[in-house]
């Protein structure tokens, strides 16, 4: 009878070690389509650049939660997490640290909603081409996503 | 609709209480019945089957002129005979101004050749950075038929205090000074006889908005 509780509690422990992980995938992703348009530079260069947006649905089928923190893709400067939001009537947009996908659960990114900002873009975005955007994740690392272009 | 009223009148006084208080009820109500019915119908007439958000009553659009994308003065009051969408944002808006150009393009498309009838209006918020040259890439990105509209910076104010539109800049990177506005994305929807009709919150579903533009351009 103890051999068996304490095979079962070393098994707990173990188990424990390894701990509840979340399990991400990554549906739905696609960019706006967006234009190159020539843009003042602080330097008083003028460089031909654009901004865009990726949208995409997280989905965490783990046990545990976990966070989007930080995007990257070649097509951009910088890639931002942002979220759009209504206040007084005007459509605000604001860069969050990070997104939260719950376990069992998603964090889904929609125009008006959660997006991925493309910062200073280095090609026009064109419809049907793709976008290569590495997505890292606290607990699940990096996951490489391909946006279809709309 | 009078001699009704004196019918039931004329019964209400020879019968039992309980009748008679429902007679006295329907009295009551009948006029109540009768002027929600007008009312319905003159909202109808008026434009209650928009869905969008019918603007009741209508209201004549304010004028304005402004600088086009085209290069020419863009006078809205010159526009009379179209179905005028106008819309408010900036060029370096990634989320919410692409989707309003992206849906304003995809109406257009689907109104087939009653397209010819419908301009579609792109006035900024960020004079600072949009050009008219900046603003015809922009917008003829999404369709080569619409037109970006800039102006003085008094001039653009004019134009959104007269249309309800505020915006608010926010520098969000102080190293290289980019900044976002903050705006109202509201789509204006103005007839051929340059009354303002329905004012689509942003997000409203595109079938939505192509069902109102249909409505405008049936009359």
């Amino acid at each position: 009878m103890n051999m068996q509780l304490a095979a079962i509690a070393s098994l707990a422990i173990a188990l424990g070690a390894c701990g509840p992980k979340p399990d991400i995938r990554v549906e739905n992703a696609w960019a706006r389509r967006a234009p190159m348009i020539e843009q003042k530079q602080q330097s008083g260069v003028n460089l031909e650049t654009g901004n865009g947006a990726v949208y995409a649905t997280i989905l965490n089928n783990g046990h545990a939660a976990d966070l989007l923190v930080a995007a990257a893709s070649d097509a951009a400067g910088a890639v931002e997490l942002h979220e759009t939001y209504e206040m007084s009537g005007m459509m605000m947009m604001r860069s969050v640290p990070n997104f939260a996908v719950p376990p069992g659960g998603k964090l889904e990114m929609k125009p008006g909603g959660y997006h991925l900002m493309l910062l200073r873009l280095k090609r026009e975005l064109k419809p049907g081409e793709k976008v290569g955007v590495s997505l890292t994740f606290e607990k699940a690392g990096t996951v490489s996503i391909d946006a279809v272009v709309k | 609709m009078l001699p009704a009223g004196r019918f039931i009148g004329n019964e209400f006084a020879m019968d039992n209480a309980g009748r008679a208080s429902r007679e006295v009820m329907f009295l009551r109500l009948y006029p109540a019945a009768v002027l929600g019915l007008i009312l319905f119908c003159a909202a109808k007439l008026d434009g209650a089957d928009f869905r969008s958000g019918a603007l009741i009553p209508p209201l004549k659009a304010p004028d304005f002129a402004l600088k086009a994308s085209s290069g020419s003065e863009f006078r809205l009051s010159r526009h009379r005979g179209k179905v005028v969408i106008l819309s408010f944002g900036y060029t370096s808006c990634p989320d919410v101004c692409p989707m309003t150009l992206a849906n304003l393009a995809s109406l257009r498309s689907k109104l087939g050749a009653d397209a010819d009838r419908v301009q579609v209006a792109y006035v900024t918020v960020d004079p600072e950075r949009d050009t008219a040259e900046r603003l015809r890439a922009y917008t003829s990105f999404f369709d080569t038929t619409f037109l970006g509209l800039t102006g003085s910076a008094d001039q653009l104010a004019a134009v959104r205090k007269a249309y309800g539109v505020s915006s608010q800049k926010e520098i969000v990177d102080k190293g290289t000074g980019f900044y976002l506005i903050h705006h109202s994305a509201s789509i204006y929807f103005i007839d051929s006889a340059g009354t303002l009709r329905v004012i689509a919150p942003f997000g409203t579903p595109l079938d939505d908005l192509i069902h109102d533009a249909r409505i405008l351009l049936e009359r």
